[in-house]
């Protein structure tokens, strides 16, 4: 069992979590804004396959994803202008965004580079990886911590500078307000829609990134449907993690390392079925201990609040 | 003239809200507002407040004309509002739900300490106490207020909106209020009083202006009227006295005993309820709204389970019974909130109409469609339900024609025991008289009524006798004939009487 | 003009949403080089031109329009039950082994094949059901997330334990069914097949039994107010059993006909690829969760991949443009907006005061 776990694994944890990290970061910005999104499944797609494109056109890793960023932002425009202007159901919205990156990407591949399945290309080249100087030295935490794209390194920025926003500053603190009781806030000035699309263009960013990293983060390929799921498990761990950056993070770590482990054991001799199931199977485990709010609550804001 | 609001005229479509409302303020005055439901106050203070904007007519601050867009404009102009239901944020503490909107702090951050200290001089500065580091949530409705009230003056209020103030708290906190406001007019700020409540209103506002269906009926000063006079110009004609015939109490149609409840955090909501009601009695229950009374009727009627007691209804031990198999053994009810548990907004009259009936009415798992159809149109008709059709939204009926639709929908399960809550909450007084009368009727006819509302007058009206609940507990009983508002007032703050 | 409004409004919604797919449908063909008119007169002939057409398609509409009604009867529930892909999936698997391995007569077992594949999407569906009403799991997510174990485990099982060894091809599929145990051919020659009858009844039993019986009274009542509905003594927990039965039985039962009438074995990948459970809850949310609208839409989205597969054979432009017009469609219907615009007016109107 010793080679099972070793520091390569928790290293790979640090770049499997990365994506679910970044998304779930995003859903919490969402959920604080009063928004489920089921969306980041899609979104992320969006990102993974973009960040490719982008690669492929201007055979510059920054620009690629720049250009991930702009296309998420784009379709984070439509849904905040659906659910929030348009007062459509968040969650079918979320489900048709879904649908639509599937969709789109899939089309896009055939449209642009006329393959099926998935695209990869030699000339690209995908993120870099950081050795940091004396990190990388440093025994047992060097390895782990070492060694990984700019993109790793910034999610865990991400994650503080969302816990300085939220409980720092006045504007996240007025977000967190608009969040927790929209009719308050817009009655005392703060524009709450505001706030809304701020969470889900944020959400965009996150979501670019993670599927940044998803697809040009170790292979630069993109193959349909790549995400498989991430996005439900980002969803899981904002749950988990109750919306808040530190609590996500933590969620995160949980899933990236199962996910580090599935991967792992495809390894050894093992049907890969099975190990493929483990990240599934643990984050609807992990749903038996967080209680979900109680139906009744949530239906009786929903019945409440248009009074 | 501090303000002055100038033929203020506000349509929604072809209906008139607003229809040439006037109406002024001096500085340090108390004006106080009255009227019935739908009779036009909300709106006339969300336009004062920037919520709305007036079909037509002009608000003059300190004799220049103004139009506020949205809140934040009223405020800058000094003008605040605490609402009817409290515009608080639960998680946060006393002192960010106070500074929100203008927090201190250098360069972005918010300097919470410094917000703190802010609050402390507050409370000094007017004489009002409250615990900046307490969470907003938990605090009770007193304190709340208070929290309101210290944030639109901290805004800068010079005018303050007050909107059905007095609606959740105990009598000792209302006095508490009416003397906060007295106070702070002596200071120079204004107060804009919107209630129902007339003994209140006389006690406190200078000067009080009548609004009936979106216009003035009258504006009079304080000394110059009583309650009589304002409740003809609210309503338009002298109410009926309601002819109760003495009770005739019969068999126990429901029995609690023992029924203890403790809630999440280990405090308990219910602590040994002892209670029954007979055949043909109303049974009121008065207390300040949060002290456990809404619990109570859950338990009974199945909707949550107690920890410990025993209920029965008619005879029958129902205790941990779910809500369909207490029904069947004789209970029917209506909900305190007819939105979160009395209808389904979505659904049409017919669907919101039938709910209990659709298990009777049936065939082969079937809907009796016909029967049902024919059972609703005649409640239509009886309480003179304003509806499009069967078919129309229940979204779409007013509170009060709702309302009506949930009683006869109630009553006419024709069972031995019922379970009245907040009946005529939000309703207009034709409604109210309505279903009032029809309560009676039925306790003539034998129906044991258990009446829960937050109105003393209603209690005291309908009730042969009275329980206080005060802090999940029962408090005192009295006997119809003998009971006070004092007396009751007393009891609904925790006190006791000889 | 009040009869006009009701029976227009919900029939103007889908209209202006298909408008606005079939736009953004064009844009994705110009972009990728073909012609509008004449890739949507190929995807036309693809759908409905001729017999042969028409009832492929019908047949491609058959598992959707199943999937679809079971989607619709968990929404019209108040439950987001987003597992129709694992739940076809586990009913096609259990209808190839019992065609497989069951003895007896080709009809006994092709009955026994379908009731098995209801059984086996009904329990798969009901156990996340459990796992909320017992303990508060989000059926939303637990439904998402058991899609891919479903999907893995079978693919295990017909890998390995069952994998067909008779022939050559090394694809991970179980072996064919005997042709005694198919489901029959409505037409000869023509791929339709008894699978299609069964989802016309079905939407038509959903329909009544929503409409007129009492459960689905209940049913309907627990979707719009759970809170109502427990009040007037309607059992959540129950009847969220019930309905995840019947929502996951009628995927499974997709799945079984599309083994048991088109594919005859399992084949690891068939149906997730084909889209016909993602599909078949895009046309409950396209047609408001109504059970014969709910069909209609179904027709409609396989009319749109069938013609996507015409476009492809005949044009160059890909059939994924299908994939781009049905995502659009969603998300305009998801917006409601000509009915909210209209909800807003009317709601001003009577609840001006009351605010």
């Amino acid at each position: 069992m010793e080679q099972l776990f070793d520091l390569a694994l928790l290293n790979t944890t640090l770049r499997v979590l990365t994506p679910i990290l970044l998304a779930a970061l995003g859903g919490a910005l969402c959920s604080r804004a009063g928004l489920f999104n089921v969306g980041l499944e899609g979104f992320m797609l969006l990102g993974a396959f973009s960040a490719i494109a982008g690669n492929y056109y201007f055979h510059n890793i920054f620009l690629a994803i720049l250009f991930a960023i702009l296309v998420v932002s784009v379709f984070s425009l439509i849904f905040a202008y659906l659910s929030i202007n348009l007062r459509a159901n968040v969650i079918v919205v979320g489900i048709a965004m879904n649908a639509l990156a599937a969709g789109l990407t899939t089309f896009s591949l055939r449209t642009l580079f006329d393959v099926k399945g998935a695209f990869y290309d030699k000339e690209m080249v995908g993120l870099p990886k950081w050795n940091i100087p004396m990190v990388e030295d440093i025994p047992v935490l060097g390895p782990i911590i070492s060694g990984h794209t700019p993109i790793v390194y910034l999610a865990f920025v991400i994650a503080g500078a969302m816990w300085y926003y939220f409980y720092r500053t006045k504007n996240g603190f007025r977000f967190l307000a608009a969040g927790e009781n929209p009719l308050a806030a817009s009655s005392i000035g703060i524009r709450v829609r505001r706030y809304q699309y701020g969470a889900v263009l944020a959400n965009g960013v996150l979501c670019a990134l993670a599927g940044a990293q998803l697809s040009l983060g170790q292979l630069t390929m993109f193959t349909e449907g790549m995400t498989a799921g991430r996005g439900f498990i980002a969803l899981v761990a904002t749950m988990l993690g109750q919306s808040g950056p530190l609590g996500v993070t933590a969620s995160s770590l949980l899933f990236g390392f199962m996910e580090a482990v599935s991967i792992r054991f495809q390894g050894l001799a093992l049907p890969t079925h099975f190990t493929q199931m483990l990240p599934y199977v643990v984050t609807i485990a992990a749903m038996f201990f967080f209680k979900d709010k109680s139906f009744v609550k949530d239906a009786q804001k929903q019945s409440s609040s248009s009074r | 003239m501090q303000l002055q609001m100038d033929n203020i005229t506000k349509k929604y479509g072809e209906f008139s809200a607003n229809r040439g409302i006037s109406l002024s303020l001096k500085a340090g005055e108390v004006h106080a507002i009255v009227g019935e439901n739908g009779a036009g106050k909300t709106t006339l203070m969300r336009i004062l407040y920037g919520m709305e904007q007036p079909t037509s007519g002009a608000i003059r601050l300190n004799g220049r004309e103004v139009s506020f867009t949205s809140p934040l404009d009223a405020i800058r102009h000094g003008i605040g509002m605490v609402h009817q239901h409290f515009m608080l944020f639960p998680s946060f503490t006393v002192a960010e739900n106070i500074v929100i909107g203008n927090e201190p702090g250098k360069s972005g951050r918010f300097d919470r300490k410094h917000a703190i200290q802010i609050v402390e001089e507050l409370c000094g500065q007017y004489g009002m106490k409250v615990d900046p580091r307490a969470v907003a949530g938990s605090s009770p409705p007193g304190v709340q207020q208070r929290v309101e009230i210290l944030k639109v003056l901290y805004q800068g209020a010079e005018i303050i909106i007050l909107d059905e103030p007095t609606g959740v708290l105990t009598p000792l906190e209302v006095q508490e209020l009416l003397q906060a406001i007295k106070h702070l007019s002596k200071q120079g700020k204004s107060f804009i009083l919107i209630s129902h409540k007339l003994n209140e209103v006389l006690e406190v506002a200078d000067r009080i202006t009548v609004l009936r269906d979106g216009m003035v009926t009258g504006t009079v000063k304080k000394g110059e009227t009583d309650a009589r006079q304002l409740s003809l110009l609210m309503v338009g004609r002298d109410l009926e006295e309601l002819k109760k015939k003495p009770s005739i109490p019969g068999e126990k149609v429901l029995e609690v005993s023992g029924v203890t409840l403790r809630g999440t955090k280990g405090k308990p909501i219910l602590e040994n309820i002892y209670l029954d009601v007979r055949a043909g009695e109303v049974v009121g229950i008065a207390g300040i709204s949060g002290n456990g009374q809404s619990e109570l009727l859950q338990v009974v009627s199945g909707l949550i389970r107690s920890d410990k007691g025993n209920i029965r209804i008619s005879g029958t031990d129902v205790t941990g019974m779910s809500p369909k198999a207490i029904r069947e053994r004789g209970l029917t009810h209506i909900p305190e909130d007819r939105y979160v548990w009395g209808a389904n907004r979505e659904a049409t009259v017919l669907d919101t109409g039938i709910m209990a009936h659709h298990r009777r009415l049936q065939q082969g798992g079937l809907l009796k469609q016909k029967e049902l159809k024919a059972l609703v149109s005649q409640w239509v008709s009886k309480f003179s339900i304003k509806t499009g059709s069967l078919e129309t939204r229940t979204q779409y009926l007013s509170g009060g024609n709702l309302q009506k639709l949930i009683v006869a929908r109630e009553l006419e399960q024709g069972a031995p025991f019922l379970i009245a809550a907040e009946p005529t909450r939000g309703v207009d007084i034709g409604a109210m008289e309505t279903i009032h009368g029809e309560l009676l009727k039925r306790r003539d006819g034998g129906t044991g009524i258990l009446l829960v509302s937050s109105e003393l007058t209603e209690i005291l009206k309908l009730s042969d006798r009275i329980l206080v609940m005060y802090e999940g507990q029962i408090a005192g009983e009295l006997s119809a004939a003998e009971a006070t508002e004092e007396q009751l007032g007393l009891l609904m703050a925790g006190g006791s009487i000889q | 003009m009040n009869k006009l409004t009701k029976y227009a409004s919900p029939l103007l919604q889908p209209l202006i949403a298909v408008l606005v797919g079939l736009l953004a449908g064009a844009i994705a063909i110009m972009i990728s080089g073909g012609d509008v008119l004449e890739t949507y007169t190929e995807a036309w002939k693809g759908a409905f031109g001729g017999f042969y057409f028409t009832t492929n398609t019908l047949t491609r509409a058959t598992p959707i329009i199943l999937v679809g009604l079971g989607a619709a009867f968990a929404f019209r529930a108040g439950f987001f039950n987003l597992g129709a892909p694992g739940q076809m999936i586990f009913g096609a698997l259990v209808a190839a082994l019992v065609g497989l391995y069951m003895p007896g007569p080709g009809w006994l077992v092709c009955i026994a094949a379908l009731i098995a594949g209801v059984a086996a999407g009904g329990l798969w569906s009901v156990m996340a059901g459990y796992f909320d009403a017992r303990f508060a799991v989000n059926l939303l997510i637990s439904t998402l997330l058991l899609n891919y174990i479903a999907d893995l485990f079978a693919g295990y099982l017909v890998a390995y334990p069952l994998k067909d060894t008779s022939g050559s091809a090394a694809m991970a599929q179980s072996a064919m069914l005997d042709k005694s145990v198919w489901l029959p051919k409505i037409f000869s020659g023509m791929p339709l097949h008894l699978g299609f009858v069964f989802a016309v009844v079905g939407s038509l039993i959903i329909y009544v039994l929503l409409k007129r019986s009492v459960a689905g009274y209940e049913i309907r009542m627990l979707g719009g107010n759970p809170l109502f509905a427990l009040y007037g003594g309607i059992n959540r927990g129950s009847m969220m059993i019930i309905s995840m039965f019947i929502s996951g039985g009628l995927a499974g039962l997709g799945g079984a006909v599309e083994i048991l009438g088109s594919q005859y074995r399992y084949i690891d990948g068939a149906l997730t690829s084909a889209d016909y459970a993602w599909t078949g809850i895009m046309a409950a949310l396209l047609a408001s969760s109504n059970p014969i609208g709910t069909m209609i839409a179904a027709v409609f989205l396989a009319a749109l991949q069938t013609g996507g597969m015409g476009v492809e054979r005949n044009t160059e432009v890909p059939l994924e443009v299908g994939a781009i017009i049905q995502s659009v469609l969603i998300l305009f219907i998801s917006a409601r907006f000509t009915y909210s615009f209209w909800k807003r007016r009317k709601g001003i109107k009577s609840h001006g005061t009351a605010v």
